[in-house]
C-alpha cells in the first residue's frame, strides 16, 4: 500500500467491506440481506475513492450501489409471495467456506509473488472524457455487440412475461 | 480500418434476418414466413462467408477474419440455415417459432463474431451474445414447468462459467497488460499466471462442457426440447470450442505447461463422456454424454499447442457438429426414447439410412467428416507424441462404436411392438434440412484434404 493512502480511513472502509459481507450472510430476512450488500457495495465505492479512481467509484455507487440494489429489492418483493417475514434458515455451508477461504489464500499468494507485475498504474487517473472516447472510437464493436445482449434479454423477458396464447 | 468493414456482411445479415423473424407478423406466411427469411438470411451468410475472401485483422486487431474463421463461420451460419429450416417445417413444439428462430439467429450472429475474436474483450461480449439466447431456447415452452427449472439452472451454471472466465481474464489482462490474444505474455508470471489460466479454462471448459465440469450440462439438458438441444449442443457450442482453441493456442506459446492442463481435461473427457453413454436409454442424454466424448477427442489435439493442432480441433468442431445436428433433428420427429426408433427403416427409409450415415460419422468410419477429423486430431497428437491420449482415443472410439450401434439395431431389427409413436406427417422443409445435413457430412469428407490445408494444419 502506497503512502498516499491513508491508513485510518481505509480501515474503517475495509471494516465496513468486510463486516457488511459477514452481516448480509448472516442475516435472516432477505431484505436485510439485499441492504447489507448496498452497504459493502457503497464501501467499496470508498475504496474506490480512496485509489483516486473517481469514475469507477461513481459508476460503483450509480450501478451497482442503486440500481443493482433496487433490481435485488425488486425481485425480492416479487418472487415473495408471503410479504410477512421474508425469514430464510441460517445456512452456513462449511464445503463452501473452505473453498472461499482457500480461494483467498491462493489469489494472496499469487498477488503476494507476482504483485509487481501487475502493470504499473498511470500517474494521472485518465478523466471520463478519455474514456467516453475510448468507449465509443477503438470499442464500438464490444459496445455494439453488448447492445445486441440486451435486445435479447429483452426479447426473452417479453416471451416469458406474455401471456401464452392457446 | 474503413476498408475491413465488408467482412461484417454476414453477420450484419444474419442479424438483419433475426429483426425479420422478430416481425415475422408482417411477413407473408406469417410464423412461418418469418421462419423461411431468417433461413435464408443464414444460408446467404454462410454463402458470403465461404465464398467471400479472408483478410487480416480488423477493427483495431479485435477480430481476424482468417481461413479459419471461415471456415467456422461458414459452418456456424450453415448450421443455423439448416436447423432453421427444419423449424419452419416442423415448428417448435407447443409455441410459435418467430422468437425461438430470431434468438437462434442472433446466438449465431454472436458466435460468428465470436470466432472471429482476436481479443478478451471482444471474446467475452461475444461469447455472451452467443450463449444467452440458449437459456431462452432450453425453457422455450412456458407451459412446462419443469423444463422451465431446468432452463433456469442451465441459466445460473453458465452465468456462473461466465463470470469465472471474466474473473481469469481480468488477470490475463492485469499480467500481459494487453487485452489481444497477440498480446498475452505469461512468461514469468508464476502463480498468478497459473491461477488466471485455471480460471479461464475452468470457466470456457464449463461453458463447452468438457470433462470435470459436464454434469450441469447433462441434468439441465436432460428434460429440452429436443429442437431446442438440436441447437444449443451446436452452434453456440462450436463457437465457444473455436475460441477457447484460439486462446489455448495464444497463451500455450508462453506458458507450455497449459497443454498438461488440457491433455488431462482431454482424457477426462473422453472416459467420463463415453462410459456415461453406455447406459443411457435417452437419447437426449445420449448425445449429450457422446458429445462430452467428441470435446474430448478435440482437446486432445489442443493438448498438442500447436497450429496443427488448432487447425485440426477446429475442423472436428464442424465435422461433428454437422451429423449431430442430424440425428438430434431426428430425434426431434421421433421421439427420444431409443424404443422410438424401432424398425424406422422399414418406416422411413431415407431417414433410417441418413441416420446409419450420421452415427457412422460420429464413430469415424471413413470417408465420412467424422473420420478425416479423428485422423487429424490424432495426427496432431502424435506430432507432439501424445502417445497415451491417442491410445485412449483409440479405445474411447471403440467403446463409442457400441451405443452408436444400439441405434442402429433399433432401427433395423427393432422391436416393433414397442414403437408408440404415430405416423409423422410429410414436411419438405424438414426433409431438405436433413438432406442437407446428410449431404454435408459427405462433402466434408471428401473435401476434407482442401479443407483441412486451408487451415493451415500441416503433417510431415
Amino acid at each position: 500500500m502506497s503512502e498516499t493512502v491513508s491508513g485510518p480511513v481505509f480501515a474503517i472502509l475495509a471494516f465496513a467491506c468486510i463486516g457488511g459481507a459477514i452481516g448480509m450472510l448472516s442475516a435472516r430476512n432477505t431484505i436485510h440481506a439485499a441492504l447489507w450488500l448496498s452497504e459493502v457495495m457503497l464501501a467499496v465505492a470508498g475504496l474506490y475513492l480512496l485509489l483516486s479512481a473517481e469514475y469507477l467509484a461513481v459508476v460503483q455507487v450509480l450501478i451497482y450501489a442503486s440500481a443493482m440494489s433496487v433490481v435485488v429489492l425488486f425481485i425480492i418483493m416479487l418472487t415473495l409471495r408471503e410479504r410477512e417475514g421474508p425469514v430464510r434458515m441460517a445456512d452456513f455451508s462449511i464445503g463452501g467456506g473452505i473453498l472461499a477461504g482457500l480461494t483467498g489464500v491462493i489469489l494472496y499468494m499469487a498477488l503476494a509473488d507476482r504483485g509487481d507485475r501487475i502493470s504499473a498504474m498511470p500517474v494521472e487517473p485518465s478523466g471520463t472524457a478519455a474514456l467516453g472516447e475510448l468507449l465509443f472510437g477503438r470499442w464500438t464493436l464490444p459496445l455494439e455487440v453488448a447492445a445486441l445482449i440486451l435486445l435479447v434479454s429483452l426479447v426473452a423477458a417479453v416471451w416469458w412475461s406474455r401471456e401464452v396464447d392457446s | 480500418m474503413l476498408s475491413g468493414y465488408w467482412h461484417f456482411t454476414p453477420e450484419v445479415l444474419v442479424v438483419c434476418g433475426a429483426f425479420a423473424a422478430l416481425f415475422g407478423g408482417y411477413l407473408p406466411g406469417k410464423d412461418r414466413g418469418a421462419a423461411y427469411a431468417a433461413a435464408g438470411a443464414a444460408a446467404l451468410a454462410a454463402a458470403i462467408v465461404a465464398f467471400g475472401g479472408t483478410g487480416g485483422p480488423i477493427v483495431f486487431g479485435q477480430l481476424e477474419p482468417d481461413s479459419v474463421a471461415r471456415y467456422a463461420r461458414t459452418g456456424l451460419a450453415g448450421l443455423t440455415a439448416v436447423w432453421v429450416l427444419w423449424v419452419a417445417g416442423r415448428g417448435m413444439p407447443g409455441e410459435r417459432r418467430r422468437e425461438g428462430v430470431a434468438l437462434a439467429l442472433f446466438a449465431t450472429a454472436g458466435g460468428m463474431l465470436l470466432s472471429m475474436a482476436e481479443d478478451l474483450i471482444v471474446m467475452f461480449v461475444t461469447l455472451e451474445l452467443a450463449t444467452m439466447p440458449a437459456y431462452v431456447l432450453m425453457g422455450y415452452r412456458r407451459k412446462d414447468v419443469s423444463g422451465l427449472k431446468r432452463a433456469l439452472d442451465y441459466f445460473v451454471d453458465s452465468i456462473l462459467a461466465s463470470v469465472i472466465v471474466l474473473y481469469g481474464l481480468s488477470f490475463l489482462y492485469g499480467i500481459s497488460g494487453s487485452t489481444a490474444f497477440s498480446g498475452l505474455e505469461l512468461e514469468g508470471s508464476g502463480m498468478l499466471g497459473f491461477v488466471a489460466v485455471m480460471l479461464t479454462l475452468v470457466g470456457l471448459f464449463a461453458k463447452v462442457s468438457a470433462a470435470p465440469l459436464r454434469h450441469w450440462t447433462l441434468d439441465a439438458n436432460a428434460k429440452a426440447a429436443p429442437v431446442s438441444l438440436a441447437f444449443v449442443s451446436t452452434v453456440p457450442r462450436v463457437a465457444g470450442i473455436v475460441v477457447m482453441s484460439r486462446l489455448i493456442l495464444a497463451i500455450a506459446a508462453s506458458a507450455p505447461a497449459i497443454g498438461i492442463l488440457v491433455g488431462v481435461a482431454a482424457a477426462a473427457s473422453m472416459i467420463a463422456g463415453n462410459c456415461a453413454a453406455l447406459s443411457q436409454g435417452d437419447l437426449r442424454r445420449l448425445l449429450i454424454c457422446s458429445g462430452i466424448a467428441h470435446l474430448g477427442y478435440l482437446m486432445m489435439a489442443l493438448a498438442a499447442g500447436t497450429e496443427t493442432g488448432y487447425g485440426a480441433a477446429v475442423f472436428y468442431a464442424v465435422a461433428y457438429a454437422v451429423p449431430s445436428m442430424g440425428v438430434m433433428l431426428v430425434v426431434a420427429e421421433e421421439g427420444v426414447a431409443i424404443g422410438d426408433f424401432a424398425r424406422l427403416a422399414s418406416r422411413r427409409p431415407w431417414v433410417a439410412w441418413s441416420m446409419v450415415l450420421w452415427l457412422l460419422s460420429l464413430i469415424g468410419i471413413p470417408p465420412l467428416a467424422g473420420f478425416f477429423g479423428k485422423l487429424y486430431l490424432i495426427g496432431a497428437a502424435l506430432q507432439a507424441e501424445l502417445m497415451a491420449l491417442v491410445l485412449l482415443a483409440i479405445l474411447a472410439t471403440l467403446l463409442s462404436a457400441a451405443y452408436y450401434f444400439r441405434i442402429v439395431r433399433e432401427m433395423f431389427f427393432g422391436d416393433e411392438d414397442e414403437q408408440v409413436g404415430g405416423a409423422i406427417e410429410p414436411s419438405h422443409a424438414a426433409t431438405v434440412a436433413l438432406a442437407l445435413c446428410a449431404v454435408a457430412t459427405v462433402a466434408i469428407g471428401i473435401g476434407a484434404p482442401r479443407l483441412i490445408a486451408a487451415l493451415g494444419v500441416r503433417f510431415g
